[in-house]
């Protein structure tokens, strides 16, 4: 990248309004031919807006966009894509049931289309690229990352000089990404313009030449990413200080003491996801269940709270403060004091054409006695003030649908609908997915708070520096089972890493 | 989403306008769009239509649709949990007939109405297993137990095509025939079922899950909710309301013609429900939406019976008012990525 170079994209006072609130405003952004550039910024920033803006997915409301010194106006993604900017979503966007070559060529596709033939030359491509991806096979069947390859490689066959990834390593293992990255670099090397947008700064600070940080839809700064450092980024993101620092791990706190032996997990196992799984959960502490996505930490979970059921011959003992347990539906597990937070919430959270106050009083009816059957308006309201307030959920009114939160409060929604069924075991999985920076630094005092009422929280997740953060206690699953405990005191991420992948 | 300001004086005057503009898409729901439409349509046949705006012929128009209300409430329910009933009308059919056959063949009415009863809620809580246990959609599921009771109606339980009322049944007759003051003891009967479906899903806990479950099924596990008790009751609940139905509609006319189930009614009964706005995606609306619904069909059939509009005539202004009604929602609430539901249709 060099300044006498012409940006191959720019937008000039950007705007895009939506339902009358600017989503940007008047922002300007520019790109280089092989400039790798980051876009970081807390959820609802604009930074999903601001790249369907470039990739023309959304029309801007005002500003203008500019390809190579020309201005262009894009109706819709595909004349973005004839223009040469791909766009690769976080829903991968390609047919499952197709193979590998039919999406790579789809839409592309001759009059008399001959699968060998397309074969041929997708498994030409492919090793022109350096991907080891089989074009035969069907997209249904590859992982995250190779899905994200022939994404890519679909981009690069359009010929496009800019590609933009919306959170491209959110489903990535450590290698994948590590892979992902030398793939950025074969791009850029290609003279491609590269924006991705990312939760995870140190991939921005790592692997981007540039960094812009948006906040509220308005830009923040631009500067080139030598010139950064996390805290730098973390304050331009929250524009304030974080007052306890996110994720440094600080030894003043003392770590809580066992309480109390809950939960106690035998040979736990399911099909071939859990296997002969085996470990214990105390009271008082916040348990941390570090693995890779696959090691079966999500579904030990649902097993224990009933969300899903382990096998029936040789499915393994689990013990509930010494009583033996076996639930067929949630319901019961929420009666014995177990509650699982989804790692999901879109999916299986929260309802969505319900207010905030629904959702929390939903969870209360859920284990309501039979004395409640007909809706009390004051339990109602007095639950949604009680749990808003404890949660700081940022809303004007508890009426407010869910929806329309960030993910951050939605997460918070999600939570208080758990916890106001008074659980003494509580499981999060992911509790930080998609919540932005402030929310996060929220969510894990709650968390924190609770373990100090004396509840067993287990936390599970696949960011290392939230799991040496926030643990008392670090379990480490891989393949099917927990392999392996670290207190506190010996856990490095390198150890953690070490166990995890072996 | 971006924090709002208003420091700039160039900006505010089209932020207003943007809001008056938002207000207004807010304001005009599907449930008031049809209002308005059946509000139009019920001036326009009051002026042009001799008859139409008389109390005779108000009464006669709510009594033919009261049926189809009552109906509406079964289907309402069961599509605020996510599913859809296809086998309400075999069930009002075959099970009152039955009913009847049952009086004929000398049982007495007790028996008679139990029997009835038991082969509804049968077909009702099948219905219900299969979708939620067996996991089978509710679209062929309730397609193939109304064809299969159909057939095990005509086949063996039923003599003929039309079952007819024995006569001097005294207060059972009533049900369809009888009137308190003016007002037939159907329009009565369909009032007090639509306040009760509204009691029983605004101001209960089974209520709730019923939208809980229609919301999101996922979460609604997750949370606790017995979901597959929910979706088993609301289904039997629908089949109860036919047979309900099914009583009202045998009484009336003193006997019960099987060959309804080859009527367009099931469709009759979807556009009631569809067409208040009662999205099929689950977990939104309310009886509400069902009487405006209902207000609009019954609105529309009675004036295009005056004008002596032919049957495929009329079929084709209801599909164009479904389809005019769903069009200007979608025009007035966009749907893109910001604001579309999952599972949204």
């Amino acid at each position: 990248m060099s300044d006498t170079n012409q940006p191959v994209i720019e937008l000039e006072h950007a705007s895009k309004i939506y339902q009358s609130v600017y989503a940007i405003e008047d922002i300007n952004f520019d790109l280089f031919p092989g400039e790798v550039h980051a876009i970081v910024g807390e959820n609802g920033a604009g930074k999903s807006t601001l790249t369907k803006a470039l990739a023309g997915v959304v029309p801007l409301t005002e500003g203008r966009l500019i390809l190579e010194g020309r201005e262009c106006n894009f109706n819709n993604p595909r004349e973005a894509l004839e223009a040469g900017i791909a766009m690769v979503f976080q829903e991968t966007s390609l047919v499952p049931t197709m193979t590998v070559a039919q999406n790579l060529f789809l839409g592309e596709e001759k009059f008399f289309n001959r699968l060998r033939e397309l074969y041929i030359s997708a498994q030409q491509f492919l090793q022109g690229l350096n991907f080891g991806v089989d074009p035969t096979v069907n997209v249904a069947m590859l992982g995250a990352a190779q899905k994200q390859m022939v994404e890519i490689a679909r981009a690069v066959l359009h010929n496009a000089k800019v590609i933009i990834f919306d959170e491209p390593t959110a489903t990535l293992t450590p290698e994948e990404k590590q892979h992902f990255f030398k793939l950025l670099n074969d791009l850029k090397e290609k003279g491609v313009g590269v924006i991705f947008i990312s939760h995870a700064l140190e991939e921005a600070l790592d692997h981007a030449d540039r960094i812009t940080i948006l906040r509220d839809g308005r830009h923040i700064v631009t500067d080139v990413a030598k010139n950064f450092n996390r805290d730098k980024v973390v304050q331009a993101m929250v524009g304030r200080e974080l007052s306890g620092k996110l994720y440094s791990k600080h030894a003043s706190t003392k770590r809580r003491p066992r309480g109390k032996k809950i939960l106690s997990v035998e040979n736990l196992s399911m099909q071939n996801i859990v296997k002969n799984n085996s470990f214990s959960i105390y009271a008082g502490q916040i348990t941390g269940i570090f693995g890779l996505i696959g090691s079966g930490r999500t579904e030990t979970a649902k097993i224990i709270s009933g969300v899903v059921k382990r096998d029936f011959f040789h499915g393994g003992e689990v013990y509930l403060e010494g009583k033996p347990i076996r639930y067929r539906v949630p319901q019961q597990a929420m009666r014995d004091g177990i509650a699982y937070v989804t790692e999901d919430r879109k999916i299986e959270g929260f309802f969505e054409t319900m207010s905030i106050a629904d959702n929390i009083y939903m969870g209360h009816l859920a284990i309501a006695g039979a004395g409640e059957a007909i809706l009390s308006g004051k339990t109602h309201d007095s639950l949604a003030k009680k749990w808003i307030n404890i949660l700081n959920v940022k809303t004007l009114n508890a009426d407010a649908r869910v929806v329309e939160l960030s993910g951050g409060n939605q997460q918070k929604v999600v939570i208080g609908k758990s916890l106001c069924q008074s659980p003494k075991l509580v499981f999060f999985d992911e509790p930080t997915r998609g919540v932005d920076v402030g929310a996060i630094q929220e969510i894990h005092d709650q968390l924190n708070a609770l373990a100090d009422q004396g509840l067993a929280v287990v936390v599970i997740s696949s960011y290392l520096p939230e799991i040496l953060n926030l643990s008392d206690r670090i379990l480490v699953a891989r393949a099917g089972k927990i392999i392996e405990e670290f207190s506190t005191d010996e856990a490095t991420e390198e150890k953690i890493m070490y166990a995890a992948v072996h | 989403m971006a924090v709002q300001r208003s420091d700039q004086n160039s900006v505010a005057g089209s932020r207003i306008k943007q809001f008056i503009k938002s207000l207004n898409a807010a304001w005009f729901t599907q449930e008031r769009i049809v209002f308005a439409i059946a509000f139009i349509l019920f001036a326009a046949f009051s002026v042009s239509l001799n008859g139409f705006f008389s109390v005779d012929n108000l009464i006669n128009l709510m009594r033919n649709v009261s049926v189809l209300g009552i109906l509406g409430i079964g289907m309402a329910i069961v599509v605020i949990g996510r599913g859809i009933d296809l086998s309400m009308i075999a069930v009002m059919a075959v099970s009152s007939a039955w009913t009847l056959q049952l009086m004929q063949n000398g049982h007495s009415l007790g028996l008679a109405l139990l029997g009835g009863l038991v082969c509804a809620l049968s077909i009702g809580v099948i219905n219900g297993l299969l979708i939620a246990f067996v996991e089978i959609p509710a679209l062929f599921a309730t397609l193939a137990t109304g064809i299969f009771l159909y057939g095990v109606g005509k086949s063996t339980l039923l003599d003929l095509d039309v079952i007819y009322l024995p006569e001097n049944l005294g207060w059972f007759e009533e049900i369809g025939k009888g009137r308190i003051g003016p007002v037939p003891m159907a329009i009565i009967l369909c009032g007090v079922a639509m306040l009760a479906a509204y009691l029983f899903l605004s101001k209960t806990r089974f209520g709730r899950f019923i939208y809980g479950t229609g919301d999101n099924p996922l979460a609604a596990r997750i949370t606790g909710i017995p979901v597959r008790v929910i979706i088993t009751a609301q289904y039997t609940l629908a089949s109860f309301i036919g047979f309900f139905a099914g009583i009202i509609v045998s009484t009336a006319v003193s006997a019960m013609n099987t060959r309804i189930f080859h009527s367009t009614m099931i469709y009759d009964v979807i556009l009631v429900v569809v067409l208040g706005g009662i999205g099929l995606s689950g977990g939104k609306g309310s009886i509400r939406n069902v009487i405006v619904g209902t207000l609009l069909i019954g609105t529309l059939l009675n004036g295009m019976t005056i004008m002596d509009m032919q049957y495929t005539m009329q079929n084709l202004i209801k599909s164009l008012i479904l389809l005019g009604a769903i069009i200007l929602d979608s025009f007035l609430h966009p749907r893109n990525e910001e604001t579309a539901q999952q599972g949204d249709i």
